[in-house]
């Protein structure tokens, strides 16, 4: 919403430079989001009498003019033919910069010297295009500012309105901002219409059928105009606002509605059918054409203005073409009414069609403000289009609108607000606001509202208002009372920072993928047909099509990350996401909205450097993370299940991550053929782990073990295994013997290769043996690991090497 | 005999001081004063003086021992400090060499600002709620005081799915959740993320917020302005100024935008700040009755404050971040600076 500091000017008498009204309104609530002083840095563009023009020596198409400037007389060259000796005319001097940066300097102009320019509406920036120069009125003063002689000098105001102040849509409602701020009231003269000749009437009759809808249409008929191009000072302020100049009838109804806020519109009277108005519902696939030229669509909740015909305007939004005022127009009929806000938005809405019309309406005009709009329209039409108002007006009004009465309890505002205003004060505000207010006999003060401020109807409505108008600066900062002690963090809070840190811990950085994804991810995973994971949840009104479906796997957004990072040469990855994917449910309305946490690997295992290994990472560096990410959790008797979980991993270097029954996760490198189709080249290892399930496994740490202070003793065991036989199955073998003196066993060495028989590899483990209650001799050692030894070579049909 | 021992005092006395290494001191140590030494040898000598003789010279033997078996225990020591700084010099390593590093991982910067609002607000008692993400009109919009068909609706560019639910466009739905199952009093914020249709440098798609909600006995505006104000200066300092200006959400009343210091040039003005000074970076107000309806509570006998921000906002003022996409491009480049 644009208004400017002259035209504020004219509505109400205040002090405050354009800095401090733009302060004033924002912390009325009116925020001003920018400031354009224009006209601005244009003083060294004066009023100028062209002296004397004569040809120049040089050029045909260029005069030299000898120009008084109210000081001097200079000489200046000159291309435009439009003007003579004795105009006046704009000379941007020596020193001026016009719009575009483009400055003026002293030049010499094919041999004669050029001391300034005479500038154009279109240098000056005061018109989109123009022919010749610029000729001012001959009353200027030479010497003078152009832009200040002509009034053009003024501060343009852009305020971020909130759709609650409908009122403050128009010059004249933030006018009574002010007002009410500096304690004044707005100026609001009685508006003279000359009305001649047969009474309105006489030549249009309106019939308002549903006046749910319209409950108030008024109309004036102004005949004998002629349509013209708008005067300069009418086309500079509509401009100033951000408005096309149209013609001189439309450009009234414009400075109107930008004036006092309500819109209207202009119909060609001699266009309507049977000289008819009525408003009623639009027929279910009614067609109208409306002046943009589209053709559209009505429903039946679509409320239409029509002639005798059919339609000739969209209530509120838009007129139609057929009625639309051209240059062959000579009768007038305007419209000013009040519509149903609900309506015009339905109706706006479902168009696209969004109007400074509509954008009133849907938000609340002033219902008692129509007739004043309406005369002081037809009284501008009539002085501008020369054209004679017919006796009287229409005003269909059937039920007049009746503010609410709204009582008020001042010490409840004060408890609201934290502050001590005395009753006094508080009426003082609001009658400052243009409330009536009445004081009852137990303090309660009953407060009607002005007609246009459709935003108030509540108490709390009017303890916003004392605050506003008080200042929220002059209301202190207070601790409230504690009588609540915040919660622990949740578990599922508590484990998810847990998770964060032991990945953090282990050099992965987290990333934010967004919750929407392209329909094909599950395509470039390769899922099956059936995989539930296809039944998305889509987006209606997607931005792109690659984020129109919530995502019900992080595995996608993970991959590409990895892969983006990879064309930025960040090689070396360890990636992790922990959020939420979107899971319908059948029979279900809500869906399920689970966090899942997964990870990627790729590249070199350790970070480059000069005393770094530049090994790859691989599976086991993957798995291990999991591994000390479920300790921690205290999460024990997990299980790796060979079972091809996912088809998006490598089938022989993948697996399920279980705990009983229970599934908390898989674990893989990534499928050659998804790898590719995200463009990765080189081997990326993944997780992914479901966070409730984690949630219901996970265990409180009950106690903790009792180091022994008895020394300890290792063997080490060298055989040549199957290749088919896992590390597992070695590992439980060698506990199976359940001797307690079997502090530790782990693998120390794999090895396929030169010297191992194909289909056979080479492992080695590593037993330490410790009792909690002696130093063990080799004589028991020996006992115990020629056990272990017999139980691998009879079960597991090894040969120890 | 004096003689002698004289000569041998003085042969050790130069041979002490022309020794060069550890080695040539033991040997000539032992050279000396062995069992086999020299001066054991003179000892034997001791037999063929008189008995007046034989204590005085005694003596002096003890005397020259002592004084012999000093000199090489001095210079002994010495000779070992030498040897010790000279090896350890040799042993000198480049310290500038870098460290060998362990990787270092990173949380993403939305999860650490949101940690460290929750922070804050929990130490005024606030608990941590969730709420689901894709949600019905309802607690999104209608018991907010949206109304179907109002303008306001306009305010947030929202998300529907094809089953008519909708991407919440903030985190109010969680107040209305939380109010629905629990009485007052109650103290909570909900950090989560939220949808609206616009994308450019300044608007993301998806984006975080923080919700908080506040509700008591005489809980007043004074009081939400106090709270604010001791967020803001934990968060942006203790000097951070604030201010509170007339604004309009459905579900409060009255409303404020919250407008802190700029923190960029300190309120001389900037092009962050639009040269006004001032960043908004919250949006607050009084609960509205119209919610309390909704939620079946008696807005005559409580009364409380709600107040949202935008965590990005915060990210990117705290660590002058230009352009919200940088957040979600998952750049390691970014990432591993936080
Ligand atoms: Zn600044």
């Amino acid at each position: 919403m644009k208004v400017t500091y002259n035209w504020l000017k004219e509505f109400v008498d205040f002090d405050q430079s354009p800095e401090q009204l733009a302060d004033l309104l924002t912390m009325l609530g009116l925020e001003v989001e920018g400031m354009e002083n224009y006209g601005a840095g244009m003083d060294q563009v004066v009023v100028a009498v062209v002296e004397e023009k004569r040809q120049h020596p040089n050029a045909d198409k260029l005069s030299v003019c000898r120009v008084n400037n109210g000081r001097e007389i200079v000489d200046v060259v000159c291309g435009a033919q439009n003007f003579k000796a004795g105009d006046i005319v704009a000379l941007a001097q020596i020193g001026a910069v016009l719009p575009g940066d483009f400055k003026i300097k002293r030049s010499k102009i094919r041999g004669e010297e050029s001391c300034g320019m005479l500038c154009s509406e279109k240098e000056l920036g005061l018109a989109e295009e123009s022919a010749g120069i610029m000729i001012l009125p001959p009353t200027l003063v030479p010497g003078t500012p152009v832009f200040e002689s002509l009034g053009l000098k003024d501060t343009f105001f852009e305020i971020g309105l909130t759709p609650n102040r409908a009122d403050c849509l128009s010059v004249i409602g933030v006018a009574r901002e002010i007002a009410a701020k500096i304690g004044t009231s707005v100026k609001c003269n009685r508006i003279a219409v000359p009305e001649h000749g047969p009474s309105i009437n006489s030549s249009i009759t309106v019939s308002v059928e549903d006046s749910e809808l319209c409950p108030r249409y008024a109309a004036r008929a102004v005949h004998g105009c002629r349509i013209a191009p708008s005067p300069e000072w009418l086309v500079n302020r509509l401009a100033a606002v951000g408005v096309r100049s149209i013609n001189n009838v439309v450009d009234v109804t414009n400075l109107v509605m930008m004036e006092l806020g309500q819109p209207l519109h202009a119909f060609d009277c001699d266009q309507l059918v049977d000289s008819r108005i009525v408003v009623r519902r639009a027929l279910e696939g009614e067609i109208f054409t409306t002046l943009d030229s589209q053709q559209r669509v009505l429903v039946a909740s679509d409320l239409v203005i029509c002639d005798a015909g059919g339609p000739v305007a969209l209530a509120g939004i838009m007129g139609g073409e057929n009625s639309e005022i051209n240059d062959s127009t000579t009768s007038i009929l305007l419209e000013s009414a009040w519509f149903k806000p609900a309506a015009i938005r339905t109706t706006s809405k479902r168009l696209g069609l969004h109007t400074e019309s509509s954008h009133r309406f849907e938000r609340g005009t002033d219902i008692d403000g129509v007739i004043r709009a309406l005369d002081r329209a037809a009284a501008l039409v009539a002085e501008l289009a020369g054209g004679t108002v017919a006796q009287g007006f229409i005003d269909v009004y059937p039920v007049k609108s009746v503010p609410p009465a709204i009582s008020f309890r001042p010490e409840r505002a004060n408890a609201l607000l934290g502050i001590k205003l005395s009753s006094k004060v508080m009426i003082d505000i609001l009658r400052g606001l243009e409330c009536s207010v009445t004081e009852m006999t137990d303090g309660i003060l009953m407060v009607t509202p002005p007609s246009y401020r459709i935003d108030i109807e509540r108490e709390i409505d009017l303890v916003e208002e004392i605050a506003r108008l008080n200042g929220y600066d002059n209301i202190p900062a207070s601790m409230p009372i504690a009588r609540v002690i915040s919660d622990r963090p949740s578990l599922h809070q508590r484990l998810e920072s847990m998770l964060r840190n032991i990945l953090v811990a282990h050099g992965m950085n987290e990333i934010i993928n967004f919750s929407f994804t392209t329909p094909d991810a599950a395509d470039k995973l390769l899922m099956s047909d059936v995989d539930p994971r296809r039944s998305v949840i889509k987006l209606a009104n997607p931005l792109v099509e690659e984020q129109s479906v919530m995502r019900t796997s992080l595995i996608p957004g993970l991959l590409e990350a990895v892969a983006k990072n990879i064309s930025h040469r960040s090689l070396d990855l360890r990636l992790f996401e922990m959020r939420r994917v979107y899971i319908n449910r059948q029979n279900e309305e809500m869906p399920h909205e689970p966090i899942y946490l997964v990870g990627a690997f790729t590249g070199a295992r350790e970070r480059e450097g000069w005393g770094n290994s530049r090994d790859s990472i691989d599976f086991y560096d993957a798995k291990g993370v999991v591994e000390n990410l479920l300790e921690e959790l205290h999460i024990s008797n997990v299980k790796w299940v060979v079972d091809t979980p996912e088809t998006f991993y490598h089938p022989g270097k993948s697996c399920s991550i279980m705990v009983g029954k229970e599934r908390l996760g898989t674990i893989g490198e990534i499928h050659p053929t998804v790898q590719k189709n995200f463009g990765l080249e080189k081997p990326v290892f993944c997780f992914e782990l479901y966070f409730e399930k984690l949630v219901v496994l996970h265990r409180l740490k009950a106690a903790i073990v009792v180091p022994s202070r008895f020394p300890d003793s290792t063997r080490d065991l060298a055989m040549l295994a199957s290749d088919c036989l896992s590390a597992e199955k070695i590992l439980e073998t060698v506990k199976g013997i359940k001797a307690q003196e079997i502090e530790h066993a782990e693998i120390f060495d794999v090895y396929k290769g030169a010297g191992i028989p194909t289909g056979f590899k080479s492992i080695a483990i590593r037993i330490r043996y410790r009792s909690y209650d002696r130093t063990l001799t080799d004589d028991e050692i020996n006992i115990i690991h020629s056990r272990i030894t017999e139980n691998l070579v009879s079960k597991l049909k090894v040969s120890i090497r | 005999m004096r003689e002698q021992l004289e000569q041998l005092r003085h042969e050790a006395l130069k041979t002490v001081s022309d020794a060069s290494s550890e080695e040539t001191l033991q040997e000539a140590r032992i050279r000396f004063l062995g069992r086999k030494g020299e001066l054991t040898a003179l000892m034997k000598g001791l037999g063929g003086l008189s008995a007046d003789e034989r204590p005085v010279v005694g003596q002096l033997v003890n005397s020259i021992r002592d004084e012999i078996e000093n000199l090489f225990e001095t210079a002994l020591s010495a000779e070992r400090e030498r040897a010790t700084v000279s090896r350890l010099q040799s042993e000198r390593i480049d310290i500038t060499l870098p460290g060998r590093r362990a990787l270092r991982g990173s949380k993403h910067p939305i999860t650490q600002v949101i940690a460290e609002v929750s922070e804050i607000f929990a130490g005024f008692g606030f608990s941590v709620a969730e709420g689901p993400e894709i949600e019905h009109d309802w607690y999104n919009f209608e018991a907010l005081n949206f109304p179907p068909e109002h303008p306001a609706r306009d305010m947030q560019d929202t998300f529907f799915t094809e089953n008519s639910l909708l991407l919440r466009t903030h985190t109010s739905p969680v107040q209305i959740r939380t109010m629905l199952k629990t009485k007052p009093p109650l103290r909570i914020i909900a950090p989560g993320t939220v949808y609206r249709c616009d994308s450019d440098a300044t608007h993301s798609p998806m984006f975080h917020q923080i919700e908080g909600l506040m509700i008591d006995k005489d809980v007043s505006f004074a009081d939400l302005k106090g709270i604010l104000t001791i967020f803001t200066n934990q968060l942006f300092g203790q000097k951070t100024g604030v201010r509170l200006r007339p604004s309009f959400f459905p579900f409060t009343e009255p409303s404020a935008e919250v407008d802190i210091a700029c923190v960029i040039c300190g309120g001389k003005g900037c092009r962050v700040c639009k040269q006004t000074g001032w960043l908004e970076i919250l949006g607050a107000g009084m609960v509205d009755p119209e919610v309390y309806h909704h939620v079946n509570y008696d807005a005559e006998d409580i009364s409380g404050f709600a107040f949202g921000m935008g965590i990005e906002r915060i990210a990117m003022l705290k660590y002058g971040i230009r352009d919200m996409r940088l957040l979600f491009e998952n750049d390691v480049r970014f990432l591993r600076q936080f």
